[in-house]
């Protein structure tokens, strides 16, 4: 019992992520920043290894419980990485400086002990998430900023289904220039068309199309702009089913392709297999083939996955608050954002 | 943390009842077992999947309904709760246990003494399993409410069609309702075996337009109004809910109550574990993923060691949670290691089952033993793979599951129901007459064995039972005998029994010589002492043979009614095993008649 006590807050996010009371990944990483504000503040630690631990735990459980669902983890897998740079430049500040060898090998032997105690750890932390907090809550600001550099006069833009972030930076790009979007609808659960009308709404001019005529249109779109669910740590995506369609068109086009993305969205996680079952979700065939559709249904099995992997070399540039990145860059990032010895978890 | 729990049932909260038991015998014998409630479909007890239908669907108090097993079931939700299971934040359970429950309606009488509701709540039938957001539907059921004061319940149902594995004739049901979607017709057609449905005309006079459907599936879940608990305690003869339906169109004047339905269409989904045939479609489409989100949990991420000299090929493996591959080990396709188990270095594992802790059984040879936790497992003993999948497929063969599963087309009509009506007593659960008849003679008999009542009074009284019910001659012939020998149940075990029964039996010759009268009877009877000693071991395993005897040599049973019976009895049988001698006693002594007329 005394376990689950613990883990109250994270059980009590997970329930909430599940009866849908929290719906987009801003949410979840806000709500995932006041836990460990929580948890910083008012848990019971007293060295950096202990509070290390107890953030590992709610990673562990979150992951088991919600494994579609990347950003918390993320956030958290990121906090720890804070934590250990921050002790190792405290101990910097009292101890010796590492050569350039030992940084460069990343040699073992001088392996930080993280169970001594820190006081002033908590300040700097809690300092350090509120700072995180703003960037969280300035991100789509920044990637939206960022629409004039890529977004040109005259210009037709392609999207798929209904990403806010897209929708921001479009509208953004919208207050400058001149442009059209063609949104490809997304069956089966056709967001596409919410996502066109918001942008019909800001005088943005609008085209929907079924999904089916993606490779006919692409032939006069200067660029595809896309969000996605989870960017993979060798640079592909897990997005939206229907993107992998729209990203081999637009390489036969060679047109480029630019997936928007917070940074909570990198992940450390590579795919095994793309067509394994534990890559997809599978949500009901009922939005495929209704349950009335009688006896056909007992003897076919129907799938309908809720995401496609996009292979990284289909996708030309990733944009962050940060700015523009190529996928092949990616690992660099992720390594600025995480410690190797959490990546596997 | 179970303090701030308690703070969440508030007075508004949204309730729902669940029955956990079924009170058919459908499942028998694994119910006597398991409760349903903590059947495993798809590797997870049922009870699960409904609260979490229950909590994802934003209910904040359950009541469970516990008859049987009580002990098991609230030691799992106790288990849950420890380890904080998704529903346990949002939802409170309560378990309710009354074991003098007889029947579904018992239970909600039972709720309407302890006062529990507040109001509008939902009901669950047993093993229901579902992904359907019940707030909307508590919503419009409250807004009927407000027009019309006499809504006592919305009948939740899910569009499916004919010919759907799901779609379970048992429950199969025909309704009509108004443009309000009132429920003005409702009937389940399988339990008539009727081939004719007469609407009353009034339906199509008194409304300007209603919808017949045929395609509907039950999804065994109900939105309440308060008034349904006390309707249900002024109608003592409302069983289960069917009768409440029923019995509120019949009387619809009388009781001033009304009854609504509400038609789930897209990927709201609901179904209820009702029969064997419903576990076989449930935990299809609980793979196919029609209830999603609530899916079957898929292991995701599993770190092996690196180094390890794991054949990988995992679609064919299954591990288990904690188990421990040391270095140098072999695991191969084909193999199933259990929680917990421990292969130790340099092991080569091909092809069989691991389970972590010693085999109960007594056939498991100190061989079987590969480490400290891991024990193989043989699914039978010596026997060849060829034989195993023989053994296999004749013990599923036996698992009868519903009819007609695939080629099901309206021409079988014919054949359906003659093959029904056949086998009835072998797969159907009896209509509920028929039980409750049965459960009526064996208290006049007990009542008349314990006050040595004269027989030809008990007869009476078996007669009227038999007309206050309606039984056919055949039904009353097998459950008498069968009612009999349940007062068996009650004897010592050992070598008193069969004195005993012969007792009883000799006590209730009056009654036995006057119901098994002719060939017809006699099948029946023995039809009985089967699926008696099914569920009577110490019957079974001894003295069913004597029994047999006892009633041949009493002139009850003839020799050729016995050997007719007996041809058809399962070879692989305890029962045949045990008979055998007896019957082949008969066979010699028939053939020495034959000698002896030819002779003559």
């Amino acid at each position: 019992m005394k376990q689950t006590d613990d883990l109250s807050d994270v059980i009590k996010l997970i329930s909430d992520i599940k009866h849908k009371n929290i719906q987009s990944s801003h949410d979840v990483a806000i709500r995932t920043e006041k836990m460990l504000d929580n948890i910083i503040s008012q848990g019971k630690w007293d060295s950096a290894l202990e509070l290390m631990e107890l953030i590992k735990q709610r990673i562990k459980c979150f992951s088991q419980s919600l494994p579609d669902e990347p950003t918390a983890s993320n956030i958290m897998k990121h906090i720890l990485k804070v934590i250990r740079t921050e002790c190792q430049s405290m101990s910097k500040k009292t101890g010796d400086t590492h050569s350039l060898h030992q940084i460069v090998t990343g040699d073992a032997t001088h392996e930080l002990d993280y169970s001594e105690t820190v006081s002033n750890l908590k300040s700097v932390l809690l300092g350090y998430l509120s700072e995180y907090k703003e960037e969280l809550e300035s991100s789509a600001e920044n990637i939206a900023a960022q629409a004039s550099e890529h977004i040109h006069s005259n210009e037709t833009i392609l999207t798929v289904g209904r990403s806010r972030t897209v929708e921001r930076f479009l509208k953004s790009a919208s207050k400058q220039r001149m442009f059209s979007v063609i949104v490809v609808e997304g069956a089966p659960s056709y967001l596409g068309h919410s996502m066109a009308s918001a942008l019909t709404k800001n005088n943005i001019q609008t085209t929907v199309i079924p999904d089916s005529a993606v490779f006919a249109m692409m032939s006069r779109v200067n660029k595809v702009i896309i969000g996605t669910h989870t960017v993979l740590a060798n640079g592909g995506l897990r997005a939206l089913s229907g993107i992998y369609v729209v990203a081999l068109a637009a390489k036969h086009y060679s047109i480029p392709v630019m997936v928007l993305s917070h940074m909570y969205k990198l992940t450390s996680l590579y795919v095994g297999s793309n067509d394994h079952e534990t890559f997809n979700v599978h949500a009901s065939p009922a939005s495929v083939i209704p349950y009335s559709s009688g006896s056909i249904l007992n003897s076919v099995n129907i799938k309908n996955p809720v995401f496609d992997y996009v292979p990284p070399e289909l996708v030309t540039l990733f944009i962050t608050h940060q700015g523009g990145n190529v996928p092949s860059y990616i690992y660099r990032l992720l390594s600025e954002m995480y410690h190797p010895d959490d990546y596997d978890m | 943390m179970s303090k701030s729990r308690n703070t969440v049932a508030k007075d508004n909260a949204t309730q729902a009842i669940v029955i956990a038991d079924t009170f058919e015998d459908e499942f028998v014998p694994i119910s006597n077992d398991v409760p349903l409630c903590l059947f495993r479909v798809v590797n997870r007890p049922l009870i699960d999947y409904t609260l979490e239908f229950l909590s994802l669907g934003g209910i904040e108090e359950t009541f469970l309904f516990c008859c049987n097993h009580v002990a098991a079931v609230k030691a799992h939700i106790k288990k849950s709760i420890d380890e904080a299971v998704g529903w346990t934040l949002t939802m409170k359970v309560h378990i309710i246990v009354s074991e003098s429950c007889w029947s579904f309606g018992d239970c909600l009488r039972d709720l309407d003494a302890k006062g529990l509701l507040r109001g509008d709540f939902v009901l669950l039938e047993p093993g229901v399993i579902s992904n359907i957001q019940l707030l909307p539907l508590l919503k419009k059921h409250s807004e009927v409410f407000q027009l019309d004061k006499g809504a006592a319940m919305t009948l939740i149902y899910q569009e499916s069609s004919i010919g759907h594995m799901a779609l379970c004739p048992q429950d199969e049901t025909i309704i009509a309702y108004n443009s309000k979607n009132r429920v003005l017709f409702h009937k389940k057609t399988q339990k008539t075996k009727e081939k004719r449905v007469t609407f009353p005309l009034e339906i199509f006079i008194e409304n300007s337009s209603v919808s017949v459907r045929h395609n509907l599936k039950d999804t065994h879940i109900a939105i309440c109004s308060p008034a349904v608990l006390p309707l249900f305690s002024d109608n003592f003869d409302f069983q289960t809910k069917d009768d409440f339906v029923k019995g509120l169109l019949i009387n619809e004047d009388i009781l001033g109550s009304t009854i609504y339905c509400q038609i789930l269409k897209g990927s709201n989904y609901g179904s209820a574990i009702s029969n064997w045939r419903m576990y076989q479609a449930v935990s299809l489409e609980l793979n196919n993923k029609w209830v999603y989100p609530i899916v079957p949990t898929v292991k995701r991420n599993r770190t092996l060691p690196e180094n390890s000299a794991l054949m990988l090929q995992l679609e064919k493996i299954v591990i288990g949670p904690n188990c421990i591959i040391k270095k140098g080990a072999k695991v191969t396709a084909g193999s199933i290691l259990g929680k917990g188990v421990v292969i130790n270095e340099d092991i080569l594992i091909t092809n069989v089952l691991i389970q972590s802790t010693k085999s109960d059984d007594i056939l498991a040879q100190p061989i079987d033993k590969i480490g400290e936790f891991a024990y193989r497992l043989r699914a039978c003993e010596d026997e060849e793979d060829l034989d195993l999948d023989k053994l296999l497929a004749n013990k599923l063969s036996r698992l009868h599951i519903g009819d007609d599963l695939y080629e099901y087309d309206g021409d079988s009509d014919d054949e359906f129901s003659d093959s029904s009506e056949e086998l009835s007593h072998t797969y159907s659960p009896p209509p509920d007459d028929t039980k409750l008849f049965f459960t009526e003679v064996v208290d006049s008999l007990t009542r008349g064995y314990e006050d040595k009542l004269l027989c030809d009074n008990l007869i009476l009284e078996v007669n009227s039972s038999r007309y206050a019910y309606n039984i056919t001659l055949k039904e009353v012939n097998y459950n008498v005998i069968k009612a009999i020998l349940t007062l068996s149940q009650n004897l010592p075990n050992g070598t008193q029994y069969f004195p005993q029964l012969s007792q009883l039996l000799s006590y209730f010759s009056p009654i036995l010589k006057n119901y098994i009268k002719n060939e017809a009877a006699m099948a029946d009877c023995l039809q009985a002492i089967e699926d008696i000693a099914i569920s009577n071991t110490e019957l079974k395993d001894k003295w069913v043979i004597f029994l047999l005897k006892y009633l041949y040599e009493k002139d009850f049973l003839s020799e050729e009614a016995i050997l007719k019976w007996f041809s058809n009895v399962k070879q692989d049988s305890k029962l045949y095993n045990q008979v055998e001698p007896f019957a082949n006693w008969l066979q010699e002594a028939e053939e020495e008649d034959s000698s002896d007329d030819e002779s003559e």
